[in-house]
């Protein structure tokens, strides 16, 4: 009875610190861009040749008005509570839509983007990573070493560049830029996936090659481990075979670190997708919030970066919920275990 | 930002060696089709083949990004998404290649000493849907526009009353005398009343009602997550014939390697990339006026040397300009002109005195005004820093210390609006427009707008200066305005309310086998910006 009044209560604790901090990062959400200088319809300087408004202040006054932003801030900040409550994200001052209609056009393309490209270097990684450890201070494991250390060192938008001269520019083999053939009407839904992917096999190409090194590098530092262990000599002291002993028995064990890694990690992807798809002109969520910063669009960071938060908390949550089936240690004692 | 600050000069590299190392294979010529051409690359021939035949290309393809849905108040703000409204949307006067045109007025006359003006009202015009263009569309779309404001509007809180005359005129009265009234009301979009009139969220008003004109194009598609728009010509244009059966804007990478590849047919051309295409006959280089520049301004507001008229002589004696155009825009720029009109401006009186770089002299002027040594921050973005390092070294060879503080474009832009700085650098464009900017560089009214060519003046002009600049706001006849625009140009060449350090003249690329019907607009940089660029135009209607 004591025990679960007890873990009743740590479960209410838990819930309410997941609120808090959900009330948290929507204060800071709401409060940064505020800080930041100037506001959304001041005009003076651009990126040479670009096309800047005529703003009189009277039109400033205007649009003040209309987005609300006259108000006080304690008021700004009470109606974004209510319109989040309702659901209601907002309407993007530069790009006069509806926040929520302007994710909902680019998520998909970001999230397909980072999935496959989780997946790939997840899978890549892991894969090299035990060819590593299996031939560990052989040739195969020291080439993998260097190259993949110096892949990982790299910046994406870099990777991102020499892939589009090489494979779209000199080789043909990929389109230069964007997520899809444009007024091509006459294309059929199997053409069509083609194409799509097609032009995400560059962008997912670069993204995975960003990540690979720190895959790899976790995968086989953690089988190395845990062969090491004592578990493992007991496994071979009982006659197993050597692939049961590593596909079952350190393999599993090796990949909490990898699982972990990989959600943790996703919230890191938001940045390098930034970059690729600003390199690829890729129709993404990272083009729309480095633009949304650029142009002060208040309701429109807001949106993204309460996107982006509640995904990463997301993210551990299912890495919590991953690991307990990993190891089932985890989550019923209420411990934690190194692997 | 830091992809921004690589990407710039890292990509420039990268795209040099590549072109260089892929030279035999970029190289072709539009007819040359590579081993794997596309299906969108074969099309292109055969429509070029078409072009030739009946002298009209079927499309061209530009370089795209979403600038938002193209009617007169869902575009963006920045960026082009105007000007591909106004391939729809047609306004009484149209930016020619000298001045201003009849459109959807064939005449005007300015009335009221200068309050009013009466339009004549072109006949014959019908709206995309077909329904017939009249006087009321023009009554009321510059009614509506007072009333709400147009991403890009010039009348609004302007207007004190419309009225439609006999004879299809129609009379526009304005609150007060404005020279730059006809380019308010001229460039203002006409909308077809029978759609607008039953909106009232005008910013939200999207789909396929609220991008029906009467301009020669008609958006046939767009996408926002793609920056992509496709227009086509509307047969029943009143106007020039269209040359252009459809103009697509597509998502580009690097806009240089799309046109190599075919797949755009217009580029901004770096000046490194400039001997590759110098001598190619297959295509043309086109360098575009000088309407985007840089400028130092002076705080004048704050008490100090900077009041003094010697000091800021000293600066434009110190500043190479020319030192400027060679280092930081490699030769694709005009060094800045004392009389702060750019020398391809309509209004530019070439004889006006220029400061030539003389580092004697500005030390003599300074040590005459009591000012041998002195120390000024000097406020600019991170684009801008290169610059800033030169200025300071010029300017350090005659005593005075620049500390330079650089800060995100955004923070400056506020600090120079909340008067924050005592010397900054800003860049925009617009230099090619009406101007009445002279009245705002040169005064201290820059608080009434938050738009470039609006800001940063705090000049204290002296009395004679600021009547001048005051008379020019309201004399309507173009001649003796143009008298009032030369002397006002002399007169800032010798009081220095600001520095323009210089003007940038990009290098356009094109194929003209493919289309040649490119041209600019008196007071703008871009050739694929103005209307008459797509259309048959002979200097006339």
């Amino acid at each position: 009875m004591g025990r679960a009044v007890s873990q009743g209560q740590g479960r209410a604790g838990k819930t309410a610190s997941y609120l808090a901090t959900v009330w948290v990062i929507i204060t800071l959400n709401f409060l940064l861009p505020r800080l930041m200088p100037g506001d959304p319809f001041i005009f003076l300087s651009g990126e040479e040749g670009e096309d800047l408004p005529q703003i009189t202040e009277a039109q400033r006054a205007y649009y003040m008005d209309y987005f609300g932003f006259d108000a006080p801030l304690h008021v700004q900040y009470g109606r974004y509570l209510c319109r989040l409550a309702a659901g209601d994200l907002g309407q993007s001052v530069y790009y006069n839509a509806k926040v929520s209609a302007l994710l909902a056009d680019r998520l998909p393309w970001t999230l397909a983007m980072v999935l496959m490209a989780v997946f790939f270097s997840t899978l890549l990684g892991t894969l090299l990573g035990m060819i590593a450890a299996a031939r560990r201070h052989q040739w195969a494991d020291r080439a993998l070493f260097i190259g993949l250390i110096l892949v990982s060192e790299i910046p994406a938008f870099l990777i991102g560049l020499v892939l589009l001269f090489v494979f779209a520019a000199g080789l043909n083999l990929f389109p230069l830029s964007g997520g899809m053939t444009h007024f091509a009407d006459d294309m059929s839904w199997g053409q069509r996936a083609a194409d799509i992917c097609r032009h995400a096999a560059l962008p997912v190409a670069t993204l995975t090659l960003a990540r690979l090194g720190g895959i790899f590098l976790l995968a086989r530092n953690s089988l190395i481990t845990v062969m090491a262990r004592e578990y493992l000599v007991t496994a071979r002291a009982k006659g197993l075979s050597r692939a049961r002993i590593f596909f079952r028995h350190a393999l599993r064990n090796a990949m909490l670190p990898i699982v972990t890694r990989v959600f943790m990690g996703l919230g890191g992807l938001v940045g390098g997708a930034i970059l690729v798809e600003n390199v690829y002109n890729y129709p993404g969520l990272g083009k729309l919030m480095r633009e949304a910063v650029a142009h002060q669009d208040y309701p429109l960071i807001q949106g993204i970066f309460l996107l982006v938060t509640l995904a990463v908390l997301t993210a551990n949550f299912t890495a919590d919920l991953a690991m307990q089936r990993l190891d089932p240690r985890i989550g019923r004692a209420g411990m934690a275990v190194q692997p | 930002m830091i992809f921004k600050a690589l990407s710039k000069t890292g990509c420039l590299v990268l795209l040099s060696l590549v072109l260089l190392a892929l030279a035999p294979g970029c190289s072709r010529s539009p007819d040359q089709a590579p081993d794997q051409t596309t299906d969108q690359n074969r099309e292109q021939d055969q429509n070029q083949a078409t072009a030739s035949l009946e002298g009209r290309v079927e499309v061209i393809r530009l370089s795209g990004g979403d600038y938002g849905y193209p009617s007169p108040y869902a575009h963006y703000p920045r960026g082009p998404g105007g000007y591909k409204m106004c391939l729809i949307f047609d306004s009484l006067l149209e930016r020619g290649e000298k001045g201003l045109i009849p459109w959807l007025a064939e005449d005007w006359q300015v009335s009221d000493r200068g309050k009013a003006c009466i339009f004549t009202i072109r006949q014959g015009v019908v709206w995309h849907d077909g329904r017939p263009f009249t006087c009321e569309d023009v009554a009321f779309s510059l009614d509506y526009a007072a009333r709400h404001p147009m991403t890009w509007s010039y009348v609004f809180g302007a207007i004190q009353n419309i009225e439609i005359l006999p004879e299809n005129k129609v009379k526009v009265t304005l609150r007060e005398a404005d020279a730059t009234m006809l380019d308010l009301l001229g460039k203002t979009r006409i909308l077809p009343k029978h759609i607008w009139e039953k909106v009232d969220t005008p910013k939200t008003f999207t789909g396929p009602n609220a991008v029906i004109g009467t301009g020669p194009y008609r958006l046939t598609g767009y996408s926002r997550e793609h920056g992509t728009y496709r227009f086509e010509a509307f047969d029943r244009f009143w106007g020039p014939r269209p040359r252009v059966g459809r103009i697509e804007f597509l998502p580009v990478s690097e806009p240089i390697l799309a046109y190599e590849k075919g797949e755009i047919d217009l580029v901004r051309l770096s000046p490194d990339l400039l001997p590759r295409y110098e001598k190619n006959p297959d295509h043309r280089i086109v360098k575009s006026p000088g309407f985007w520049g840089y400028r130092l301004l002076f705080n004048m507001a704050e008490k100090g040397p900077l009041q003094t008229k010697a000091v800021r002589q000293a600066f434009a004696h110190a500043i190479d300009r020319e030192e400027l155009v060679a280092k930081i825009a490699r030769g694709a720029a005009i060094p800045g002109q004392a009389g702060i009109l750019p020398p391809d401006h309509i209004m530019a009186d070439p004889s006006v005195k220029e400061y030539k770089v003389n580092p004697q002299k500005a030390a003599r002027l300074l040590e005459s005004a009591g000012y041998p040594a002195l120390d000024f921050d000097l406020l600019c973005s991170g684009r801008e820093v290169r610059m800033a390092e030169i200025i300071k070294q010029r300017l350090g060879a005659v005593g005075v210390t620049l500390n330079i503080i650089s800060v995100d474009g955004k923070t400056r832009d506020s600090r120079v609006r909340n008067r924050r700085f005592t010397l900054a650098i800003i860049g925009h464009g617009g230099w090619g427009g009406d101007p009445n900017y002279l009245y705002a560089h040169c005064t201290n009214s820059f608080s009434s707008s938050t738009s470039p060519l609006a800001s940063g003046g705090t000049g204290t002009a002296s009395p004679a200066f600021a009547a001048l600049l005051k008379a020019q706001c309201l004399e309507t006849d173009p001649e003796k305005r143009r008298r009032l625009i030369y002397q006002i140009q002399h007169l800032a060449a010798e009081e220095v309310p600001e520095i323009p350090l210089y003007y940038t003249t990009a290098y356009n690329l094109f194929r003209p086998d493919k289309y040649d019907g490119w041209l600019f607009m008196f007071d703008h940089h871009s050739l694929e910006h103005s209307k008459l660029s797509y259309l048959d135009w002979k200097g006339e209607i």
